[in-house]
């Protein structure tokens, strides 16, 4: 369970402190899938990292598992999201100089898998690309780097995954195919998915929409 | 995670990615220069140390006059020690018309007492052990005097009034007293045959030697026993001196050396620093996502300390393996001046070779890795963030830090090393403000509107720019003076030397040969000379105070005083000597006859004044005066001086020899061999023949230091071509853009030309600039020589660098308009 109470964030902006939001509260169950809808600058991909324990919030607290982020340094919450916590992103952040295998194999190797070839191999095969294990990412289409990503977030069976625009860098076609993939490898997971977007024909695909603007966290209807 | 494993693998992922290369090419090339220093100084130090004994050719060696060492040899006998003798000068030996200086050595049964002696039967034949001296009437040669003499083993050869059959070559005699090769080749002879050659006079400069060996009790119980024996006269050597010698020229040279190849990590370090952080540049995203998928700050230190640790090992070793092959060279370089055999290479410079790679990525890299830990996960979401890369302060405190440490390292010496430093700092800041200005004057012209446009490279990086002509122009500037500039020096000094500077030196003249002999040479040889007495004393008092060696430093002055000065008396000043402080004695209104007269150099050597009271001991007396004139001497002009003179009275007393020199054409030079039968004790010394082979041992010297700074200008060359690669993103993308406006193929390659060749010709140009004038400064001001400034010197490397540059580069630059616009602007980062 993600549990997130009381949630501010501000920055020094030039002309004085700027709030991007205060006092949000959010609770998400175990295999459920929210999905986060707001414009640009809303503050969705921040909230994705407070979610996420890749930064802290300026007040508020979150729990991930009765565990609180946000009492947790940075190596503490690093240590809990090796293989529990997956992501997907908007610009795939594969590593260039390594293979789809070798991008898939990362986190295995951090969460100290004992056959992290064997496994990435099965993941990429579980997103189509068993054909092209060996290929560079500037080797491969957009959409065949996304499923890359998608197996790298997947491999370790996390119990969170975190998704931020992943369709974003795709045409329609393709970003409905990831999507797809996405979703079925997310029921057969049974991962908690959060997934940020602006699109809401996307986010109407999870199980609870919320949406962000102004600094507050509704639910859609 | 292991991270050795993980590290290692992303490594070898980065090196095929090409993102390491000039990274480890650089860590190669200041391995390859330190180890190469390492492993010849091993070896040809390990020549002679642990077989200190075998140098002396025995425990103890006892040097005197010949009756003196009685006594000393009854005692070592009485103690159960074995005894043999050996007596050694310098001679010239005669076969046909030709003549050679040697070093003779006759020996008695026994010798010797402690290493071996290796003979031959004939040139390539295996070497086998000598079992026992030189029989009667034969004599053992070094090889090259068959050369010399064009004589065969079987041969006969003239040594004094008595001839001798060659029957062996000296392979190996390790008591030579030096493992480098003397001027003088070395023969032996047995020591009965010695009174036949009529060699030996009184006052000859001739060594005693008394061997001594024995169990270690023996030796120290004989030790204990000659402390209180009165020791006047008698120089006691031990294996610790006769190693002294030896060591402090390998010790110097291998100073020399290593610090010369220091500045070879100084420069390939440049290289490190802008490849290690173009190379971190590049590695904070795949950070970011590492750390977003769990990896701690800990994980990511490790993980960057152990692709340090590989990289090292890697590169190190190839480094090591370089270092090998370029000692090989080095040796082959110094061939002839070494022994033919040396020790196998050993593994200490390989771990020397190892921790300099690893001193190395310590000082240069590892502070750049280490701030990749702070990149934050939060960089995946936001470009902005990059973390806290290692500040500049830090980064250039570790690489000084190193490379000060390294300095302290090889100089052994704190004095030394922060010279070294201080040198190359100031030397690479003066280079580098020089650079800056000439860039600075390229920019404002072409701001002005003067049309280089091809410049832009150079212009719009000014400090890149700036780095790349300074790395590049001081491994010329080191060429361009350990070549154009030393041939010029050598010339320059040899130019000053009158044709008609004497060319021959004759010494060890008996008082009693003196007028023959000078009527012999002015009449017959056709020379018109004067003999001069010679007499050969130590310095025992300065001042009615003890003058032991130990009160000076290490070097000439030690030198002087442990040796025997030359002393002579004469009535007028010789030719070519300046009194510079006191009058000679002939302007003195009393003329008393105890008055020295020294030459400048020693007494600045030996901190000798005016008026201070020298005492000599000439064969067990002593001679004591003041000094009552210091004079500048002319060593250059060949013509025979000595270091101390007093006027005739003080010293006619004492046993002379006398000693002359004169010039002789080439064409007259029929006349020598009859002049050695003639007196076959006068030793002639050639000259011309002792110039040539100094000149040949300073080439061959100055090539292995020609060969360091080969691997400096090779590392300049890295750090040219790293700032290429660092600048490389923002070329393809400003050549792509020029090709989307229109720019031919054609007119990149041309602009990238102009920058390489401009790069090129002012790293030259400095290069050239610097080298005239620390030439000319050295000739001017070191050597007091006539050289004028050459500004040739700055055409070649002008040219030279320019050719080296765009060489280099051009392969480097390759890449960039090879490919299409389309590509360069789809895939900015992907190249």
């Amino acid at each position: 369970m993600l549990v997130a109470r009381g949630l501010g964030m501000r920055f020094a902006g030039p002309a004085g402190e700027i709030s991007l939001f205060q006092n949000l509260d959010l609770t998400i169950a175990d295999g459920e899938a929210v999905a986060v809808l707001g414009a640009s600058g809303s503050g969705k991909s921040t909230l994705l990292g407070l979610l996420a324990g890749l930064d802290v919030p300026t007040e508020g607290q979150v729990f991930f598992n009765g565990n609180e982020l946000t009492a947790m340094d940075e190596d503490q919450r690093a240590r809990l999201r090796a293989g529990r916590v997956g992501f997907v992103f908007q610009a795939f952040h594969l590593m260039p100089g390594l293979t789809a295998l070798e991008n898939v194999m990362l986190p295995l190797e951090l969460s100290g898998s004992r056959d992290p070839r064997g496994e990435a191999v099965q993941a990429l095969e579980a997103v189509g690309l068993g054909e092209r294990l060996t290929h560079y990412p500037p080797q491969l289409s957009g959409g065949e780097q996304q499923r890359v990503a998608i197996g790298r977030a997947f491999v370790t069976r996390p119990r969170l995954l975190f998704a931020d625009e992943p369709t974003g860098n795709l045409d329609q076609g393709t970003g409905e195919r990831i999507i797809d993939l996405l979703f079925q490898l997310n029921r057969e997971h049974g991962t908690t998915l959060v997934l940020v977007t602006h699109d809401p024909a996307l986010a109407r695909r999870c199980d609870r929409v919320l949406h962000i603007a102004d600094g507050a966290l509704e639910a859609a209807a | 995670m292991k991270a050795w494993r993980y590290a290692l693998k992303l490594l070898l992922r980065d090196y095929r990615a090409g993102e390491l290369r000039l990274l480890a090419a650089a860590l190669v090339v200041s391995v390859a220069a330190v180890s190469s220093v390492a492993w010849l100084a091993d070896r040809v130090g390990e020549a002679t140390s642990g077989r200190a004994a075998e140098l002396l050719a025995a425990d103890r060696v006892l040097e005197g006059a010949e009756s003196l060492a009685d006594r000393f040899a009854a005692k070592a006998a009485e103690l159960g020690m074995q005894t043999t003798r050996s007596v050694g000068f310098p001679s010239v030996v005669l076969s046909g018309d030709r003549t050679q200086l040697v070093a003779v050595k006759a020996v008695e049964t026994g010798y010797p007492l402690r290493g071996e002696l290796l003979l031959q039967s004939g040139l390539g034949a295996p070497e086998r052990r000598a079992e026992g001296i030189p029989p009667r009437g034969e004599i053992w040669i070094e090889p090259r005097l068959l050369s010399l003499l064009d004589l065969e083993v079987g041969e006969t050869l003239s040594l004094g009034a008595m001839d001798f059959r060659i029957s062996e070559l000296l392979a190996l005699d390790a008591a030579r007293g030096n493992v480098f090769v003397s001027l003088a080749p070395q023969v032996m002879i047995n020591r009965a045959d010695l009174a036949a050659t009529d060699l030996i006079q009184p006052a000859s400069r001739v060594r005693y030697n008394l061997l001594l060996a024995g169990a270690p009790a023996t030796v120290d119980a004989y030790e204990a026993w000659l402390e209180r024996q009165d020791l006047t006269g008698i120089e006691v050597e031990r294996p610790t001196d006769s190693q002294r010698g030896v060591g402090e020229v390998i010790e110097r040279a291998r100073r020399f050396l290593g610090l010369s190849a220091l500045l070879t990590l100084v420069v390939a370090g440049v290289a490190m620093l802008m490849t290690v952080r173009r190379y971190a540049a590049r590695q904070v995203d795949r950070v970011a996502v590492m750390r977003c998928l769990g990896a701690t700050q800990r994980d990511i230190g490790w993980l960057m300390v152990w692709k340090l640790i590989w990289l090292g090992l890697f590169a190190g070793g190839i480094g090591v393996l370089a270092g090998l092959g370029l000692q090989a060279g080095m040796l082959a370089l110094l061939s002839g001046l070494l022994p033919e055999t040396l020790p196998a290479p050993g593994w200490r410079p390989a771990v020397v070779g190892w921790l300099t790679a690893y001193a190395g990525l310590l000082g240069f890299a590892l502070p750049t890795f280490l701030g990749l830990r702070h990149v934050p996960p939060l960089r995946v979401l936001r470009r902005d963030l990059t973390g806290r890369p290692t500040g500049a302060v830090t980064l250039y405190a570790a690489a000084l830090g190193v490379v000060l440490a390294l300095m302290w390292w090889q100089a052994s010496d704190v004095r030394l090393a922060l010279t070294v430093f201080a040198a190359v700092l100031g030397t690479l800041l003066l280079l580098g403000a020089a650079a800056a200005g000439l860039v600075w004057l390229i920019r404002r012209r072409q701001r002005r509107g003067a049309g280089l446009l091809q410049f832009t490279g150079l212009v719009r990086r000014p400090v890149t720019s700036t780095i790349q002509i300074v790395a590049v122009g001081l491994g010329l500037m080191a060429l361009l003076l350990l070549t154009v500039v030393r041939t010029d020096l050598l010339t320059a000094w040899r130019d000053r030397i009158p044709d008609d500077a004497p060319n021959y030196f004759l010494i060890n003249i008996q008082p009693s040969e003196v007028p023959e002999l000078e009527g012999y040479l002015n009449d017959t040889v056709g020379v018109d000379t004067r003999l001069y007495p010679m007499i050969r004393g130590r310095l025992v008092e300065i001042n009615g105070e003890d003058v032991a060696p130990e009160d000076f430093p290490p070097g000439r002055a030690r030198g002087l005083v442990e040796r025997e000065f030359n002393l002579s008396f004469r009535e007028q000043p010789a030719e070519g000597n300046r009194v510079i402080q006191g009058d000679w004695w002939r302007e003195l209104p009393a003329q008393p006859p105890d008055q020295f007269s020294v030459e400048q150099g020693v007494a600045d050597e030996l901190g000798i004044a005016m008026g201070d009271r020298l005492t000599f001991r000439v064969a067990g007396r002593t001679v004591s005066a003041g000094v009552t004139n210091i004079r500048e001497v002319q060593w250059d002009s060949f013509n025979v001086n000595f270091f101390v003179v007093s006027p005739p009275g003080l010293m006619e007393d004492f046993p002379a020899t006398y000693i002359t020199s004169f010039y002789l054409p080439p064409d007259r030079t029929d006349v020598l061999p009859e002049l050695v039968r003639r007196y076959p004790s006068v030793t002639l010394f050639d000259v011309g023949t002792i110039l040539r082979t100094v000149r040949s041992i300073i080439d061959q010297g100055a090539r292995v230091v020609e060969l360091m700074a080969s691997l400096t200008l090779v590392a300049g060359i890295i750090v040219l071509l790293a700032a290429l690669q660092v600048t490389a993103e923002e070329r393809r993308f400003e050549t792509a853009l020029m090709r989307a406006l229109g720019a031919t193929k054609q007119r990149i390659r041309r602009m990238i030309r102009w920058e390489l060749l401009l790069i090129g010709g002012l790293a030259g140009l400095l290069a050239g600039g610097v080298a005239a004038v620390a030439g000319h400064a050295v000739a001017v001001y070191l050597f007091d020589l006539e050289y004028a400034l050459r500004p040739v010197l700055v055409g070649y490397g002008v040219l030279a660098g320019a050719a080296v540059v765009w060489l280099a580069g051009g392969v480097g630059t390759l890449r960039y308009y090879r490919v299409s616009p389309m590509r360069l602007l789809r895939a900015p980062e992907n190249g």
